[in-house]
């Protein structure tokens, strides 16, 4: 099924994340020196083998949680706004949310960590410390969760039912997560290397937050098109034929500008979902660069959407966009763009996120 | 090798998995393990590896060598006896 939000008129007004190596200014500047976040880490307590992960702090459970303040520090950024009352709502998303918490007062039995254990409980202490009003949306769809809380964010500005909107994700790694993403597999000792035709392949996982201010309001960097698709194929399998990966970009054509589009793909590094994806941007963006930047960052998750919108957003007015970091050729496809290369020879960028269960989504945004 | 240790290979997959009404002579050993054949899908290969770690104290590193070690019963005993003697 294909959710086409068609031609918008919303506007970015802000945005800005945090990843391991700062904000966006600093993440964009560090990618194009092919800087890598990612180090090796234990993936468990009681297993040597190290996987590559990009962190901002300790894995272990704190109180408070280890994500609130770095939230609360990027947060205070955003424009000041009576932000959770009517017209000015808050989307909230993560695939994670209190995950650390929850699994430590199951481990410990303490009573501390029940406070910001669960997705409301998280976005309760979030609220209260950044004084929220109660308009908050949750969203949650494994990693892409912030593009749906974008494309939510979208939806409620073009029903008029917004003024702006404050859209906020954050998936902060804890034993939790690297141990699940290990036991499937996908997480070993390996690099990741978005795009590359490998043998072998592993994603690596990072931390990551990011918010986006949305708009009615003119401004330089417009949603010019967003789309969502479930290939309703396989709980953990894509449809080996690609037609998800194709979908999602389809309904994005009629909003392309005519200078050409770069694409800031998905690109975790496994080899499957690599190798279907840069196919679907071959076949139907055949003059367009494809670049990943989880070979640096590792994958934030369910906010990775967001957080590459905003290293999206710096590198387009920096002018200069950052290649495809951390991987080398041979490549599944020849338009990965492996060096940085000028954001002025296009229009606009498309952003793609995809998640477990075949769930696709897909942002274009262009400049003024 | 023997037939002994595939059968209880099989035994293993057919617990694992909570297989009903296979009994291991049901089970060839050039049986395409995944989609074809038994038609295990992603989650029953992850489940098998985790069986077979444990019964067999050996390590599968990532999904590819799952799924190239997954193709067949045959070669599963393979792996697990290269594993085996690699580690002894």
């Amino acid at each position: 099924m294909v959710s086409h939000a068609g031609s918008t008129q919303v506007s970015i007004d802000a945005c800005d994340c945090l990843t391991a190596l700062g904000d966006a200014a600093s993440t964009c500047e560090r990618l194009k020196k092919g800087e890598v976040a990612l180090k090796p880490h234990p993936a468990l307590e009681n297993d040597s083998e190290p996987v590559p992960l990009a962190l901002t702090g300790t894995l272990e459970p704190t109180t408070p949680p280890r994500w609130l303040k770095p939230s609360l520090e990027l947060l205070k950024k955003a424009p000041d706004e009576p932000w959770g009352t009517a017209k000015y709502p808050v989307v909230i998303s993560s695939s994670n949310f209190g995950i650390d918490q929850m699994l430590a007062a199951y481990t410990t039995g303490e009573e501390r960590y029940h406070g910001s254990a669960t997705p409301a409980h998280a976005v309760q202490t979030l609220a209260e410390a950044c004084g929220w009003g109660p308009n908050r949306f949750i969203v949650s769809n494994a990693c892409v969760s912030a593009q749906l809380a974008m494309i939510q964010a979208q939806r409620l500005l073009e029903s008029s039912l917004a003024e702006r909107v404050l859209v906020f994700s954050f998936d902060f790694l804890s034993p939790f997560v690297v141990g699940g993403f290990y036991a499937l597999k996908i997480l070993n000792s390996d690099f990741p290397q978005p795009y590359a035709d490998r043998e072998t392949g592993s994603i690596g996982l990072g931390d990551g937050a990011a918010f986006a201010v949305l708009s009615r309001n003119p401004a330089p960097y417009r949603i010019a098109a967003a789309a969502c698709l479930s290939e309703n194929f396989h709980m953990t399998a894509n449809d080996s034929s690609g037609a998800g990966f194709r979908g999602v970009l389809a309904p994005l054509a009629d909003s392309f500008p005519r200078q050409g589009v770069w694409v800031k793909g998905h690109g975790t590094g496994t080899l499957e979902a690599g190798r279907l994806e840069a196919e679907a941007v071959a076949w139907q963006l055949p003059d367009s660069p494809l670049v990943s930047w989880k070979g640096a960052l590792g994958h934030t998750l369910g906010s990775c959407g967001l957080v590459e919108l905003a290293i999206v957003l710096e590198a387009m007015r920096t002018g200069e966009v950052p290649g495809n970091v951390g991987a080398e050729p041979p490549y599944f496809t020849s338009n990965v763009h492996r060096e940085n290369f000028s954001a002025k020879d296009f229009g606009g960028v498309v952003l793609l996120s995809s998640a477990f269960g075949g769930a696709q989504a897909a942002h274009l945004v262009t400049r003024d | 090798m023997g037939d002994d240790f595939k059968n209880r290979l099989k035994t293993l997959i057919i617990e694992a998995l909570s297989l009903e009404d296979v009994e291991p002579d049901d089970l060839a050993d050039d049986t395409p393990l995944m989609e074809s054949g038994l038609g295990l899908d992603s989650i029953d290969a992850l489940e098998l590896v985790v069986s077979v770690e444990k019964e067999f104290s050996i390590k599968i590193k990532n999904s590819e060598e799952a799924r190239s070690a997954l193709r067949s019963i045959d070669t599963l005993a393979q792996f697990i006896r290269e594993r085996q003697a690699a580690s002894a």
